[in-house]
């Protein structure tokens, strides 16, 4: 379970999180929307232990995420990752997945995660010598290495081509059936309505919309209905 | 210091080294290295009789330069790079402390100075025996006083790059190692001086690394004994600016908002 409480951040006199509440239960998918410069991208940093928030409280299956061992059982995906670029597919993800103990570190797990996100054949390669489709791929990978209860992914579908993206949400969803909670940060709004139970809304750092999809969209496009709702505050 | 710690620092550092060894920069400077310790031999052959001395003399200057340019040029952006590129974000989301993080760059780029100083090394043995020195066993002391310099020299360039870019970086650090190896000189300089400047120089001298202290080139060359004791308090000396210097790295880079 996810359990996040009054959570603020804030840069000098710039209050880019202000006060969100949301409790997201174990297995459930959910979305967090908004538009740019919500919030999102700041708010996943927190989740994940990356950043400290100012204010309020964030536990992960109970635990603190800024305690280093709470994220032996988290797995994140950064948004337009960048990667050391003299490794290789395999040697960066065996570096992620060397970095959590009491995980499976055997070759064969860190090969099978490379098949799972269809990596397998360019594993030998530079990481500097992949599209932005295979670093997203290779980035979603080392998000899953340790095989995670909660998964963060922010922009996962960002830069994939229909075929890659229809991979990566048939992953989300076998991770899904499998029990792990899932969060992550889109702006692609068709893909979240296929993927998520839930979706939080955050504008200008406040949630303005946390539930179900069907609650929210009544009937309409899930695009359709977080474009009003986004007006109808501005 | 438990299992996870020694784990943690110890992939961070391998990954680091693999990263540095395979910086194309890293193997044109050591190219340079490589035509320079080649001309000492020439400069050698010119030298009336002295060849010997003169290849020790420059051979080990040219190992501790090259060092140097190695050590700043790759340490100086080893952080920054991480922060810059938000490449830490795959490391510090995971069950890694910012210290196990510090700690693996720094001996992680340690590895890569010292094997790179072990070829130079290698080179200048073989050209000393060339020219009939025999087995230079002495010089491997001066190399290890300058290793232990560079070890010094990658914590306070990871120290500077808490809060600074490469090129300041850079900038701080070339100045360090000036006024470090001149400590002694300045020292002399304000002994007659007002009292105010030479406490302002005797704060230099505290604050400061004394450099000096490592270079043993001209003792070695002149095959002069060197105590234990000695390089004992060398090393003691090396340890002790280097746990200071990364306890403050790593004390800066845990207030930095990423």
């Amino acid at each position: 379970m996810i359990e996040i409480r009054n959570l603020s951040k804030v840069f000098g006199e710039h209050t880019v999180v202000d006060g969100i509440s949301l409790t997201i239960k174990k297995g459930t998918v959910f979305g967090f929307l908004g538009p740019n410069g919500a919030g999102k991208t700041t708010t996943i940093k927190m989740l994940v232990g990356l950043d400290k928030p100012s204010s309020g409280t964030v536990r992960i299956g109970g635990k603190d995420p800024t305690e280093y061992h709470t994220r032996e059982s988290i797995g994140f995906m950064p948004e337009m990752p960048s990667f050391y670029d003299h490794l290789t597919g395999y040697e960066f993800l065996a570096f992620c997945g060397d970095l959590f103990h009491a995980k499976d570190k055997s070759r064969n797990h860190y090969l099978n995660i490379l098949k799972r996100v269809g990596m397998f054949e360019a594993k030998d390669e530079m990481i500097k010598n992949y599209s932005k489709g295979m670093k997203q791929r290779i980035a979603f990978a080392q998000a899953i290495v340790n095989d995670p209860d909660h998964l963060f992914l922010d922009e996962p579908l960002d830069g994939l081509d229909p075929i890659g993206r229809r991979e990566l949400k048939r992953i989300i969803k076998s991770l899904s059936e499998e029990g792990k909670t899932i969060f992550f940060n889109s702006h692609i709004l068709f893909d979240t309505e296929e993927l998520c139970d839930e979706i939080g809304i955050l504008n200008r750092g406040s949630i303005i919309y946390s539930g179900p999809i069907k609650d929210f969209t009544k009937g309409r496009q899930l695009e359709e209905q977080f474009v009003a709702s986004i007006e109808k505050l501005s | 210091m438990n299992s996870i710690f020694l784990q943690n620092v110890f992939t961070i550092a391998k990954n680091t080294f693999k990263e540095t060894v395979r910086n194309k920069i890293l193997y044109g400077i050591l190219a340079f290295a490589l035509v320079y310790m080649l001309f000492t031999l020439f400069l050698g052959s010119i030298s009336l009789g002295e060849d010997l001395h003169v290849i020790r003399s420059l051979g080990l200057a040219g190992i501790y330069v090259f060092s140097v340019i190695i050590t700043v040029f790759l340490g100086s952006s080893l952080l920054y790079r991480e922060i810059e590129r938000k490449t830490l974000y795959f490391v510090l989301s995971k069950p890694v402390s910012h210290a196990h993080l510090i700690l693996g760059k720094f001996f992680g780029l340690l590895a890569s100075v010292a094997v790179s100083m072990a070829g130079m090394a290698v080179i200048y043995l073989s050209l000393v025996a060339f020219e009939g020195g025999g087995f230079d066993s002495l010089a491997l002391l001066s190399i290890l006083y300058q290793l232990f310099e560079m070890a010094l020299l990658i914590a306070l360039t990871i120290f500077f790059s808490t809060f600074s870019m490469p090129l300041i970086s850079t900038l701080y650090a070339v100045l360090v190692i000036y006024i470090g190896h001149s400590l002694d000189l300045l020292m002399n300089a304000v002994a007659k001086s007002g009292v105010f400047v030479q406490v302002l120089v005797k704060g230099i001298y505290y604050l400061l690394p004394n450099l000096a202290k490592f270079d043993i080139r001209n003792l070695v060359t002149y095959d002069t004994h060197i105590a234990l004791s000695q390089v004992f308090f060398v090393i003691a000396y090396a340890v002790v600016y280097i746990v200071v210097l990364l306890s403050m790295a790593i004390f800066l880079f845990e207030q930095r908002e990423l």
